[in-house]
């Protein structure tokens, strides 16, 4: 049977353990790795001292403390996909401009080059 | 679109650009066949994307400017000087040309509420037959334009927000021979486009631009 304490424990060591693995592996880069970081330092913490929470919810007056670590968790998550969003916003206007920029340069590299485009060339040979 | 190709090389004999937007089938050489540039990109970007494409290699090459049409044979080449003759008559920037007998209920209901909504007097927002003088090449070549879908609403505010001066001009259009609107293809597409659409004016809405662009005359087209 185990207790609370030890539960808590094995979660929260478990979670930072498993960051800090993808983290060592390089599958988290730059900034990433950072955030992702600080979260294994959180879970681990918490984890191992549950009395954290108690402590803060007094000292932020929060009458029932165990919904604080829940709060702040989602208030987090809901960062962190917005986060993800603007990223993906940036990448989109990125590619989007790349592929434009290629067809241009591909219809110019023909021009200058005097070859015909891609898929008029199968039916004759290189050169 | 060999048609169309043809009638804008013979109406006012330009260089005609075609934007295959990734397409399975031989845009790219029916339109050289037909006597056009193509840009054939690797991927499809849809509609804004492509005719985005077509802007930027105008401003790469030095263009005064450029004029898109749907290649699916609703804009009549022959209507293309009329665009020319408002803009030598009202100095604008960007001129459009609409058809607005051709407009369904639907889209007559769609354009008020974007006319209150964006502050923009137009009778028609989805129209594609366009002219971009050099200033509004400038910046619809730009990065802030890329993350737009359609060359609509987000493509004027952007250029109303710039100063640029919008006008239209009525024109003669055909049915579609081929293809179909992207915007009003279906209900829920229509919906979907219209809450995008407003998410899009409510970000972008400053109260200090409410200038109403109007029609030019109102000869029946």
């Amino acid at each position: 049977m185990l207790t609370g304490q030890i539960t808590s424990a094995v979660l929260g060591v478990g979670l930072a353990g498993a960051i800090l693995f993808l983290v060592r592996r390089d599958h988290l880069h730059g900034p990433y790795a950072v955030w992702w970081f600080a979260v294994a330092a959180a879970t681990f913490v918490l984890g191992v001292f549950p009395g954290v929470v108690v402590w803060l919810g007094r000292e932020t007056g929060i009458g029932y403390a165990p919904v604080l670590p829940i709060i702040i968790g989602l208030s987090l998550v809901l960062i962190r996909l917005l986060k993800l969003d603007i990223d993906r916003s940036k990448h989109e206007r990125k590619m989007r401009r790349l592929t434009q920029k290629l067809a241009i340069l591909e219809q110019e590299l023909e021009r200058l080059g005097g070859r015909r485009s891609t898929d008029d060339v199968s039916d004759e040979p290189m050169g | 679109m060999a048609r169309v190709v043809a009638g804008v090389r013979a109406t006012l004999g330009c260089q005609v650009l075609v934007v295959d937007d990734a397409s399975g089938d031989a845009t790219g050489a029916v339109a050289r066949h037909a006597g056009a540039l193509t840009l054939r990109l690797p991927l499809a970007l849809g509609a804004w994307g492509a005719t985005q494409t077509g802007i930027r290699y105008a401003q790469r090459n030095g263009f005064a400017g450029v004029i898109t049409l749907d290649a699916d044979g609703q804009h009549v080449p022959e209507s293309l000087p009329a665009l020319f003759d408002a803009q030598g008559a009202t100095g604008a920037n960007v001129v459009i040309g609409t058809c607005t007998r051709r407009l369904s209920r639907a889209k007559r209901v769609a354009w008020w509420y974007l006319r209150t909504l964006t502050g923009l007097g137009l009778g028609d927002f989805t129209s594609g037959l366009r002219l971009y003088d050099r200033a509004a090449v400038n910046i619809l070549a730009g990065p802030a334009a890329s993350l737009l879908d359609y060359q609509d609403v987000g493509v004027l505010m952007l250029l109303a927000k710039n100063e640029m001066v919008i006008r239209e001009t009525p024109v003669e259009m055909l049915p579609r021979r081929e293809g179909h609107s992207r915007v009003f293809a279906s209900w829920p597409v229509v919906a979907l486009y219209m809450m995008h659409t407003t998410v899009l004016c409510l970000a972008q809405i400053h109260p200090g631009r409410r200038r109403a662009p109007s029609l030019i005359g109102d000869a029946p087209c």
